[in-house]
């Protein structure tokens, strides 16, 4: 026979709650805070990639500045460009990089972390739906993003306009703003739902950051190669040639174009919104096959896995499976 | 109004029907919810959340589970079975959260996560990373984040699932504690049957898919609870006091050699025990109500017989 219990009920005084309770409709608000936060929680998550786009800006701003007045050349001669217009399109293959880092360490876990923690659970027993999960998962991904993908190259458009030496100068720059923001946000995009998808894939964080990784860098890798040996449309599968693609049409930088040099502008920016707009429908689906079934206890299989144990074994329950 | 009222509900998977047409209205303070593996307890308790559609009507708290069903889970806190904890965050982080989820303010949601995490019993250990946990305090946390929103009705998943004997006793004081204490009704859906008979008022009983039983502790003990059913003590020959008992109308069955259950005739009372056991010259040494359990209640509803003791006597 147990010890009776010998705990103490504590109560701090208790009063029903009379206020009014936010509106349902502002449920992804509450979770994208939470999204960023938990990012912004240890240094190697966020910060570290925040510091090398914040390190990118310095450089490409330092050589804007410096060597505002140097003319590149191609070898044969063809196309030129001053270093002050050409470090901001260039720049955004480092911010690239760093947004992939955090692709890596907060887009790829999110969903598959949720799953494999059993928040869900946590999520789907109270007034949340599946498209406030999505919403507020995606706000938060953006928002981090944002910081490295857009705030970057808008400081960079920024300090390009600065360097104008007369009116004249300054309007005809003024353009580059909402190119940033175009290229800027494209990347947001881009980085905030494909990563994510692949987390809504797995209920294991190792496994969906796997698969991403070989995704963008593996995979990325040979169309890259293939679309450069063809000279085709192919190369725009990969994301980071995409973007580059797409920065150096809207910049119009015809030199330094490397591997982004074959790919059409339009193929590139068809691939970087279908990448997005696939993703975003992925996870839709896979959050909406998943709303309830945490709640309760076993689902159908487990139930039928449960049954097939109970009667080989002859015992009256399953207390691995009880629903 | 009463907490949940179940017209017709019925919900297929296919060829499976998980809840075949259920019909009642439940009620109670603590009300237990039992049944064996696959007998529709998640699904209700999913069709009860608004989580899955289904057919027939189904009301909580007054609100329609297929309209209402985010406005319901605002009015109600679930303790799943399974962990359901996001890495990284502490206890009062969760809670926090977990009320911002269920609509209140930021500041009121942090109070009442640190009110509710007190009252759990996690004190200073609460700003600790929830991973660190021990599977008591990790079950405290479940209690507290369902609490935190303020709900009329809790449903509780298998709260004593894994604590040792002391934290058991512990968390079932919390449950019976909280009726009275917070104005919430609670449903308990548990395998541990001892817990149902300590702390429940009411029960549930589900088997393949339908409702055997809705009502109070008391009536699913039914008639052999009733003060007529006595179980009978004798310091020896047991067998004759049940042929005295036999001849006088009782309905008696030996248990032991020294103890019989004496059904006694309507209009009867102990005293008929006592009169018959002076003639026959047999000495009582005890008299008690005899009591079925909720485990063999249980298993007479869903139609299993208790299996005989050792002994080959029946339990009660």
């Amino acid at each position: 026979m147990s010890e009776p219990a010998t705990g103490t009920i504590h109560d701090l005084g208790y009063k029903r709650y009379g206020g009014t309770r936010r509106s349902t409709a502002t449920r992804w608000l509450v979770i994208m805070r939470n999204q960023i936060a938990s990012g912004w929680k240890t240094w190697w998550r966020f910060k570290a990639s925040l510091g090398l786009a914040v390190l990118t800006t310095f450089i490409a701003g330092g050589v804007m500045f410096i060597l505002r007045d140097k003319v590149v050349r191609d070898f044969a001669g063809q196309f030129a460009a001053t270093m002050a217009d050409a470090a901001l399109p260039k720049s955004i293959e480092w911010y690239t990089r760093a947004a992939f880092l955090v692709s890596l360490t907060i887009g790829a876990r999110v969903i598959a972390g949720d799953v494999q923690s059993g928040a869900f659970t946590f999520y789907f027993a109270r007034s949340v739906r599946p498209r406030d999960y999505v919403l507020g998962k995606l706000g938060g991904m953006v928002g981090l993003m944002a910081l490295i993908m857009l705030a970057g190259p808008l400081t960079l458009a920024l300090a390009r306009l600065g360097l104008s030496e007369t009116t004249e100068q300054l309007v005809a720059s003024l353009p580059l703003i909402p190119k940033a923001i175009a290229i800027g946000l494209l990347g947001t995009l881009v980085f905030a739902t494909v990563p994510l998808a692949f987390s809504s894939l797995f209920a294991n964080v190792r496994y969906a950051m796997a698969l991403w990784a070989a995704y963008y860098l593996v995979f990325g890798l040979m169309v890259s190669l293939l679309g450069r040996a063809s000279g085709g449309w192919i190369g725009a599968l990969d994301l980071a040639t995409a973007l580059e693609a797409v920065a150096m049409h809207l910049f119009d930088l015809h030199l330094f174009r490397g591997r982004a040099g074959t790919v059409p502008y339009d193929a590139a920016l068809a691939s970087l919104l279908v990448h997005a707009g696939v993703a975003i429908a992925i996870l839709s689906y896979q959050v909406r096959r998943a709303y309830g079934s945490g709640v309760g206890g076993a689902g159908l299989r487990r139930q039928a896995w449960c049954r097939s144990i109970t009667a080989a074994s002859g015992t009256a329950t399953c207390s691995a499976s009880p629903t | 109004m009463s907490l949940i009222e179940l017209a017709k509900l019925t919900k297929r998977y296919g060829a499976i029907t998980a809840l075949a047409g259920l019909d009642g209205t439940i009620d109670g303070k603590i009300i237990g919810l039992l049944g064996p593996n696959g007998a529709g307890k998640s699904t209700l308790l999913k069709a009860l959340l608004g989580l899955i559609p289904f057919a027939g009507k189904a009301s909580v708290l007054g609100l329609d589970a297929g309209t209402k069903g985010a406005e319901i889970r605002d009015r109600v806190g679930y303790m799943p079975e399974q962990e359901q904890f996001i890495v990284g965050m502490s206890a009062v982080e969760l809670c926090t959260y977990a009320g911002e989820l269920s609509g209140l303010p930021r500041t009121e949601a942090m109070q009442r996560a640190h009110a509710a995490l007190y009252y759990a019993g996690l004190e200073e250990k609460r700003y600790q990373p929830i991973e660190g946990y021990s599977t008591g305090m990790k079950q405290r946390v479940k209690l507290a984040q369902a609490l935190v929103h303020d709900p009329e009705l809790l449903f509780l998943d298998e709260p004593t699932n894994g604590l040792d004997p002391r934290s058991r006793d512990e968390m079932l004081e919390l449950i019976i504690d909280l009726p009275g204490r917070r104005n919430c009704a609670i449903v308990l859906s548990t395998h541990l049957l001892p817990d149902v008979e300590r702390i429940c008022d009411h029960a549930v009983i589900m088997h393949q898919g339908r409702i055997r039983f809705v009502g109070s502790i008391d009536e699913l003990r039914g008639a052999r609870g009733r003060d007529t059913e006595i179980l009978v003590e004798v310091k020896a020959d047991a067998a004759k006091l049940a042929e005295v008992m036999t001849a006088a109308g009782a309905t008696c069955q030996v248990m032991s050699p020294v103890s019989i259950a004496v059904s006694l005739p309507e209009s009867a009372t102990n005293e008929l025990v006592f009169r018959h056991a002076r003639a026959a010259g047999l000495q009582i040494r005890g008299l008690g109500v005899r009591r079925e359990t909720v485990e063999a209640a249980f298993l007479r509803v869903i139609g299993e017989v208790p299996a005989p003791a050792a002994d080959g006597a029946v339990p009660p």
